[in-house]
């Protein structure tokens, strides 16, 4: 609803007014009227003047510095603030606002005006995690369950390494750098689109649902929006569906899995991605159960409930594995 | 006395705002009125807090967000039997919807730091030069040679998102962790 928004910006200029001006016993007098008006107004006001007083401390950030003079970005005395290990994924804020309920899932949001240093890093996510790394030029790179990638910025190229996983990428128009992804032997170079890479082992699968990609180089040339391309051995098998269909098989990224009509082998192989305690399938005669809907990926126990009583599964939960029979 | 109920509620409320948006987040995981329900939530907390406070202030929080969030589904009649099952299931949940962290010591001045480098420019200058050098209106016209009310805007602009950055971010949530997504641990399960 806007009005929460609106309440919010009306508070906020109540409590600058407040801050920056000779405060009245008139005025004060005035704001009261607006808190007691309605208790949205008062805890909207109250939530701000709760930060605002955090502030206090802002001082203590730059104690040497001279009067109106703001201290450059970073320049803060913190230390170690900025020594994160490899792997543990950028500051993550609720921070820009219009959030569609898909970036409000995200388990990282974006921050506006922070970025990836230049130069080299590695991240990883454990399993069941998904993190979401804002870079230096614009692009976005979102990381699936267990995976591993490493970022490498500078002035000719932007160059990722997937090691292992996949990842989504947002990629921020440049042209006069190539935003190139490699997965295992892999190479796929894209400039300003929106596309998913996925490796396990050697096979690599790309997924597209903006602009287009060259997925390496030369032999299966250019991927369009709706591509998904599967590497088989040395061959790419490209397969053209719509931009939605592909969307859907990119449904982690807002911690779901879609599936319509897909064999249970493949859908307990897509939740097992997530989970370090497998799934397994007991009895062949379930392998060609079809699956239909929408998980949370990490709720592997909402869909073997499903699958029981669904299908008249047996289920076995062991400490290391649940087998379904 | 009003005046005492204001601070109870910051203190005991409003710092828990980032769990508590985990908490609505996974029982919404599809909506984007998070700020809404959680607005909700608190004028709730607050009206009934006038006529007595919760022993426990935070349970009492969990517990008001959840009507909140079944009064919605209510009226959008959008209710299903997963979602019925999983918020009777509730109160299981809220032991670990995760309270805050433990703030080392330097850690909440870390997250300031963060937040503050976090602002748009001018909104940056803005706070800089009225929270710390303490420049009243004018002056802090001058010095960045813009008008008045601007300044007045900037502020306002600046407090908004120090909020949603110092209180969603409450205690380390901010500069080193992510979060999972199996916070969000209740199923979901729509076949349409």
């Amino acid at each position: 609803m806007d009005s929460t928004r609106q309440t919010e910006d009306t508070a906020a200029h109540w409590l600058a007014r407040r801050e920056l001006e000779d405060w009245t016993v008139d005025d004060q007098a005035q704001l009261d009227v607006w808190l007691d008006a309605a208790i949205l107004n008062r805890v909207a006001f109250l939530r701000l003047e709760t930060a605002w007083e955090q502030t206090r401390r802002l001082p203590a950030l730059a104690p040497g510095a001279g009067r109106r003079s703001v201290p450059p970005r970073d320049g803060w005395n913190v230390s170690p603030f900025f020594e994160r290990r490899q792997g543990e994924a950028l500051p993550a804020a609720r921070f820009r606002q219009p959030l569609t309920w898909a970036a409000a899932l995200l388990p990282a949001a974006l921050l506006a005006g922070w970025y990836l240093w230049p130069g080299d890093r590695t991240f990883e996510t454990p399993i069941g995690a998904t993190a979401s790394i804002p870079l230096q030029d614009g692009s976005n790179v979102t990381l699936n369950t267990a995976s591993r990638i490493r970022i490498a910025l500078d002035d000719r190229e932007r160059r990722i390494e997937l090691r292992s996983g996949e990842a989504f990428f947002d990629v921020a128009k440049d042209p006069t750098r190539p935003f190139i992804v490699e997965a295992g032997a892999r190479r796929i170079v894209a400039v300003g689109t929106k596309f998913s890479v996925r490796r396990d082992g050697s096979a690599v699968s790309v997924i597209v649902t903006e602009g287009a990609v060259r997925f390496d180089a030369d032999d299966a040339g250019l991927l369009e929006a709706g591509a998904v391309a599967q590497t088989r051995g040395d061959e790419v098998a490209v397969v053209s569906k719509t931009v939605r269909e592909a969307e859907e098989a990119l449904s982690w990224r807002t911690g779901y899995l879609t599936f319509d009509e897909t064999a249970l082998g493949e859908v307990v192989a897509e939740f097992n991605r997530y989970t370090p305690r497998p799934i397994r399938i007991g009895s062949a005669r379930l392998e060609d159960l079809r699956i239909t809907g929408r998980f949370r990926a990490t709720n592997t126990d909402a869909f073997i409930r499903v699958v029981e009583q669904g299908f008249r599964v047996e289920v076995e939960a062991g400490e290391k594995e649940i087998i379904l029979r | 006395m009003p005046e005492s109920l204001d601070s109870w509620f910051k203190r005991e409320i409003i710092v828990h705002e980032a769990p508590l948006t985990r908490f609505l987040r996974r029982l919404c995981p599809a909506t984007e009125d998070i700020p809404d329900l959680r607005q909700e939530t608190y004028a709730r907390v607050y009206e009934a807090a006038r006529k007595a406070r919760p022993a426990s202030a935070k349970a009492f929080m969990y517990g008001t967000a959840r009507h909140v969030v079944v009064d919605r589904i209510r009226r959008r009649r959008v209710i299903t039997i997963d979602t019925v099952r999983d918020l009777d299931a509730l109160p299981d949940l809220v032991d670990d919807v995760t309270p805050e962290r433990q703030a080392a010591a330097g850690q909440e001045l870390r997250v300031l730091a963060w937040a503050f480098d976090a602002l748009p420019p001018k909104c940056r200058e803005v706070v800089w030069l009225r929270r710390v050098d303490r420049l009243t209106q004018r002056e802090v016209a001058s010095e960045l040679g813009i008008a008045e009310k601007t300044v007045e805007n900037h502020l306002a602009k600046g407090m908004k998102r120090l909020a949603e950055l110092l209180l969603g971010n409450r205690q380390g949530d901010a500069p080193d962790t992510m979060q999972h997504p199996n916070e969000n641990s209740h199923g979901q399960h729509q076949t349409d």
